[in-house]
């Protein structure tokens, strides 16, 4: 059964039939899946949905595919947390981390855009999957490619973290690493989907591929016994995931399934990379492309492909945005590991990052209710962190030796209890 | 800056999508002393243009992006960015983030320039790299599909350069080559 009814330009509303295109030829605006929520409403339900595995799949109705997915069934459902240490620590009373550091099978949320993708592209006929990434969207479409039987390209910025380069190159893809930035990977991507007649999951599929990101929003909602929180945080790089978070809260609202959505999203950037929060505290509705510099690379997209709807969903939902230093991302990282026993990449500490600063500021208040969006894991970002946890203690196999450093520890701790250090 | 505002000319280069409501000329002379007035004249000379550069309310559409010499006029004034005699205006649409041009280009060489090193010279003068995909020179006439890849601002220099010294420039429409 399905639930599409065309794509539909966000700006001039033209409507054209379902393909991979991506640009109304009009207004050169972005095209977006509309799909026939009045059909949806009379079919979806949250006991329906509760019966299904546990995957993002559950909510296929309000997923552009006209039959069951063929790539990336286990996708999804990853946990919800309360995290009681990390609210102790920021000093607010209710706190929920979202935690796509584990999804499946690549630990980050690009499993998500991407099995939507590639399932697309197999429905279209493509043989060949390609994207433009800054490692996650790299290591995934790899991933997914190999398990789906298709062939794939995939383009990064030459200089990424080792983590996501073998991360990539282990499914046996195509990985071309480009002497430029990410924006510079993207704008050479635009010219290869133009003459090569590939999948490009962020380019011609991207109005299907993006939509795999609501799948987050929804299963937040159903985690917390479908409400929303009072506020999420959400990392921005290209400023998709925030707008289809929302999207997906909205379509909830719309079909029945949730009451008044009153949630605040709240945008998260590093100060290195921060085009959508300037543009945000500038008060300005168009964004200015920078030249990023940050060791947040999942993040640093100097020119962001919806940061327009990005700043357009801060603003509707009452939320705000604030950026952090490469230093209070590590911050952000320790933080979380130290408290949750999560161990999430630099976009994550990004927006622990921010969240502590939203909450210090005021703008979240500290007896309201708050969702972190951790997206990336930590072991693909090693190299942010490599001077910054400490060593481990070499000694001889003899237990005098072990008596020794243990002793000094203790005496570390008393003195530090005691205060004099 | 002798001249009075209406009589001022500028140079308008029509992006390819474009092309087909100014009667296949990709560059055009028009008048006004800011990018506002140009875009009127644009419009009352060629009026299939104002729909798909305006929206319903008269502004400018988000996606089309609007340079001056090398310049984005969201950072300059917008549409009150004032002009000079011979100023040169771009219309580029962005395409889902990228301002993006296309970077396949024939060039068409009149007499006075096939002994001319064009190619050599653009990629010197500017921060671009060239690469010859098919040509065809003989002694009066010559044509070279390139690729140029580099910036924007830097391609968008060269195809000026280009401009100037007499090289007709025609986008290669998708699968012309390969």
């Amino acid at each position: 059964m399905n639930y599409v009814r065309c794509l539909r330009c966000r700006e001039c509303k033209r409507e054209y039939s379902i393909g991979p295109t991506h640009v109304c030829e009009f207004c050169f605006g972005p095209l977006e899946v509309v799909y026939d929520y009045e059909k949806i409403k009379g079919t979806l339900t949250q006991e329906k949905i509760e019966d299904r595995p546990k995957s993002m799949w559950r909510y296929r109705e309000l997923l552009p595919l006209n039959d069951e997915p063929s790539v990336g069934m286990n996708v999804g459902y990853t946990p919800l947390i309360r995290a009681e240490g990390l609210a102790k620590a920021l000093g607010v009373r209710e706190l929920y981390l979202k935690n796509d550091a584990v999804n499946h099978p690549t630990l980050s949320f690009k499993d998500r855009v991407v099995s939507v993708a590639l399932s697309k592209a197999k429905e279209f006929g493509f043989r060949v999957v390609a994207c433009a990434s800054t490692g996650n969207l790299a290591n995934s479409v790899a991933a997914l490619a190999a398990a789906g039987g298709l062939e794939s390209y995939i383009f990064v910025p030459y200089d990424l973290e080792q983590g996501k380069i073998l991360g990539t190159l282990v499914y046996g893809t195509n990985l071309i690493g480009i002497k430029g930035s990410y924006d510079e990977v993207n704008r050479l991507c635009s010219e290869i989907a133009e003459n090569y007649g590939w999948a490009f999951v962020n380019i011609n599929i991207r109005p299907f591929y993006a939509e795999g990101s609501k799948t987050f929003g929804f299963e937040i909602a159903e985690q917390l016994g479908w409400r929303t929180p009072q506020h999420v945080v959400v990392p921005m790089a290209g400023g998709s995931l925030i707008t289809k978070i929302w999207k997906g809260f909205k379509e909830l609202e719309e079909i029945g399934l949730l009451d008044e959505v009153r949630t605040r999203i709240h945008g998260a950037q590093a100060s290195g990379s921060n085009p959508i929060t300037s543009a945000l505290k500038e008060g300005v509705d168009w964004i200015k492309p920078q030249k990023p510099k940050t060791i947040a690379k999942s993040l640093a997209i100097g020119n962001p492909a919806d940061g327009y709807y990005a700043l357009k969903t801060i603003r509707e939902s009452g939320g705000w945005g604030e950026d952090v230093t490469d230093e209070e991302l590590i911050e952000g990282m320790k933080l979380l590991a130290k408290t949750e026993g999560i161990f999430t990449e630099t976009a994550g500490g990004v927006t622990v990052g921010v969240t502590k600063k939203l909450i210090e500021q005021g703008v979240i208040p500290r007896d309201e209710s708050v969702l972190i969006s951790i997206t990336g894991n930590g072991l693909k970002t090693q190299e942010a962190i490599r001077d910054r946890v400490g060593r481990p203690l070499i000694i001889d196999a003899k237990l005098t030796e072990f008596k020794k450093i243990f002793e000094a520890k203790q005496k570390e701790t008393d003195l530090r209890v005691h205060g004099t250090i | 800056m002798g001249k009075r505002e209406e009589e001022m000319e500028v140079q308008v280069r029509i992006p390819t999508p474009l092309k087909k409501l100014t009667g296949e000329q990709d560059v055009i002379r028009a008048k006004g002393g800011t990018v506002g007035e140009v875009l009127q004249w644009l419009t009352e000379a060629y009026p299939g243009l104002k729909e798909r550069l305006r929206d319903e309310q008269g502004e400018l559409r988000r996606f089309i992006n609007i340079y001056v010499n090398d310049e984005d006029i969201r950072f300059i004034q917008n549409l009150e960015t004032p002009l000079k005699e011979g100023d040169r205006l771009s219309i580029i649409p962005a395409i889902a983030g990228g301002s993006y041009s296309r970077r396949r280009v024939t060039l068409t060489f009149p007499p006075k320039l096939i002994k001319e090193p064009v190619i050599y010279n653009i990629g010197h003068r500017f921060n671009v790299i060239t690469n010859i995909r098919s040509a065809n020179v003989s002694e009066n006439v010559g044509w070279v599909t390139l690729e140029i890849d580099g910036e924007d601002e830097e391609y968008v220099k060269a195809l000026h350069y280009l401009d100037e010294i007499g090289v007709a420039v025609e986008p290669v429409e998708r699968n012309v080559i390969e």
